[in-house]
């Protein structure tokens, strides 16, 4: 790696300036909020210190909601990663319809986040929804499987449905990266190791580490922030099965009008989300933040 | 040096696959096609009364599907917004495209150097780059909104280009210095004997031996602006600059709005997309497996 003397403005700040722009003023403005009681009801925004964080800390949805975001970014993005990387090794292969096969993986990306919803309700839906009606006619099941009304099928149904929507993103990645390999390392590997798994620890899993990790701090935080699709299947229940910590932003502050609180959950997802990828790039290291 | 996997695996493996990933599209396929009555009703098959492109007809020519003519039908299952999904394409096209150039002109050569060279404040601004997109972006809708108010970019297109593209570029930056990282070094030693500048190696070596990788790089792009909901429904004004993630919201969340009317507009709004995606991809995948970047 070589060495630039001076800070490379020209390379960098073309980056830098919009991502500041955007990011710099509206989460001070943000913490300023979340430190203020800022509520449509009453006017003046006094300075309350904490009492938002403590509100929501203390509130009758936080333990919930925290586990609930917890276990379906646990679930969610070891998924992903996983059956991307096998989506991407498999279709790296030559095969009749292969090339159709790699166009057809990409389908889930190209629906909105509410439209991937409508479909997966279609799915799960318990009276006429597809999943249930293909299991009646395998003679399965005889009568049908609440996927959506019942609390612990609903969360893995949504973890279904977000899995899918995040797939081809992975698949797209790890295809790339496993193409930058050197042919010539997958040859001598080929003869060194006999078995296709060692072959995989021990070869191409190294080469497209960097990408893994990538994808796992990724897919974390969308995982742990986005709500959208979960919200749009089940509005959170049933009961609060499956109401997402980051739900409750968007509750607090447009919903309850409170955006004091609202700012407040903002940040406590911060700091967790901040903690994750902290501890995901630790499990994995990666020269990827090395500074050499 | 590939060994060829047993066919019927092979088969297996495509199969699931295909109808994991293209299950609930191709449902909305047949939805489209089939009148909500015969849907619903589970004691007539899915085509007995043949295909019907009523609805097609409709979000097209404004024409009503016959049925919802007769005589008390529910007039509410027609619903407006499923008119106006062939311009929201054009819009989305625009905005999307717009904030992938943008994110691959001003985030390649951020990637580059972050990739190939130490400079002072290195760790400073990497660290700025990968924690900017920890904030949920539902706690920033109203300054942003704010601000693009102020810039007086409320309802235009380039006030969510501004948006989608500071939101995807730390991504972009991370995934592209992922990829510069990996070129072998004797190619840059090469250059550097050559007397290569350092705009030169950028432009002339890495940029093109990345090419397909730069381009799945500018999918993400494309699609992060495309599937973007929130501050897309904020910052755009009347139907003329809704991008498609409004309407199809708009049309989803209307819980009248007749199945296969819903099926139509779905589908309409990913075939378009579709053959955009595919074609680069195609041309990504091409370049990938040819091995272009192999060094």
């Amino acid at each position: 790696m070589w060495t630039i003397k001076r800070f490379p403005a020209y390379w960098l700040l073309p980056a830098l300036l919009p991502v500041a722009l955007m990011t710099i003023y509206p989460v001070a403005y943000a913490l300023w909020v979340s430190l203020h009681s800022v509520t449509l009801l009453f006017p003046g925004e006094p300075f309350v210190w904490l009492d938002n964080y403590k509100r929501v800390v203390t509130s009758n949805y936080f333990r919930d909601a925290l586990g609930n975001s917890l276990l379906f970014t646990a679930l969610a993005t070891p998924l992903v990663v996983i059956v991307g990387t096998l989506v991407a090794l498999f279709l790296q292969r030559r095969f009749f319809g292969s090339q159709i096969v790699r166009s057809i993986v990409l389908l889930p990306w190209v629906l909105p986040g509410a439209i991937s919803a409508v479909l997966w309700i279609w799915v799960f839906h318990p009276s006429f929804g597809v999943l249930n009606g293909l299991l009646r006619d395998l003679h399965l099941i005889n009568g049908s499987i609440p996927w959506l009304t019942s609390p612990r099928l609903a969360l893995i149904s949504v973890v279904v449905a977000h899995v899918w929507t995040q797939i081809p993103f992975a698949v797209v990645l790890i295809m790339a990266a496993l193409s930058g390999i050197n042919s010539e390392t997958l040859e001598a590997g080929a003869i060194d190791c006999r078995s296709p798994l060692k072959r995989f620890r021990h070869i191409v899993f190294p080469e497209i580490k960097a990408m893994i990790v990538v994808l796992v701090v990724y897919n974390a935080l969308t995982a742990f922030t986005s709500y959208d699709l979960v919200y749009a299947m089940t509005g959170g229940g049933p009961g609060t099965a499956t109401t997402l910590l980051s739900f409750q932003i968007w509750r607090e502050s447009f919903s309850m009008y409170d955006f004091g609180t609202g700012s407040a959950v903002a940040f406590i997802v911060v700091a967790i989300s901040a903690v994750l990828i902290a501890a995901i790039t630790r499990a994995l290291p990666s020269d990827l933040f090395a500074s050499e | 040096m590939r060994r060829n996997l047993n066919p019927f695996l092979t088969f297996l493996f495509a199969t699931l696959i295909v109808l994991f990933a293209g299950g609930p599209v191709i449902l909305s396929a047949v939805g489209s096609v089939v009148p909500d009555r015969i849907m619903m009703d589970a004691s007539k098959g899915l085509f007995s009364e043949g295909l019907n492109f009523e609805t097609y007809r409709y979000v097209f020519t404004g024409q009503l599907p016959d049925s919802y003519l007769a005589e008390n039908a529910n007039r509410a299952m027609i619903s407006d917004a499923a008119r106006q999904v062939p311009r929201s394409l054009l819009n989305s096209s625009v905005i999307a495209l717009s904030s992938m150039v943008l994110n691959l002109l001003l985030g390649a050569p951020a990637a580059y150097v972050f990739a190939r060279y130490v400079f002072p404040a290195k760790k400073l601004t990497f660290m700025f780059l990968i924690l900017s997109p920890l904030v949920p972006a539902v706690a920033l809708v109203t300054p942003i909104y704010m601000m693009i108010q102020a810039l007086g970019l409320v309802g235009t297109q380039a006030g969510i280009i501004l948006v989608h593209t500071a939101k995807a570029l730390p991504f972009t930056v991370l995934i592209l210095s992922v990829f510069f990282r990996k070129m072998p070094n004797e190619i840059f030693e090469a250059a550097a004997l050559d007397h290569c500048s350092r705009f030169q190696a950028f432009w002339r070596i890495a940029l093109p031996l990345a090419l397909p990788s730069v381009g799945a790089t500018g999918l993400f792009a494309f699609m992060l602006s495309y599937s973007e909901y929130m501050f897309s429904m904020v910052l755009s004004g009347d139907a003329a600059t809704r991008p498609v993630s409004v309407v199809m919201a708009a049309l989803a969340r209307n819980t009248d709005v007749s199945w296969s009317l819903l099926n139509t507009g779905i589908f309409i709004a990913i075939v378009p997309t579709l053959v955009l995606v595919v074609f680069v991809w195609r041309f990504v995948v091409e370049g990938l497996l040819s091995g272009a970047v192999k060094g």
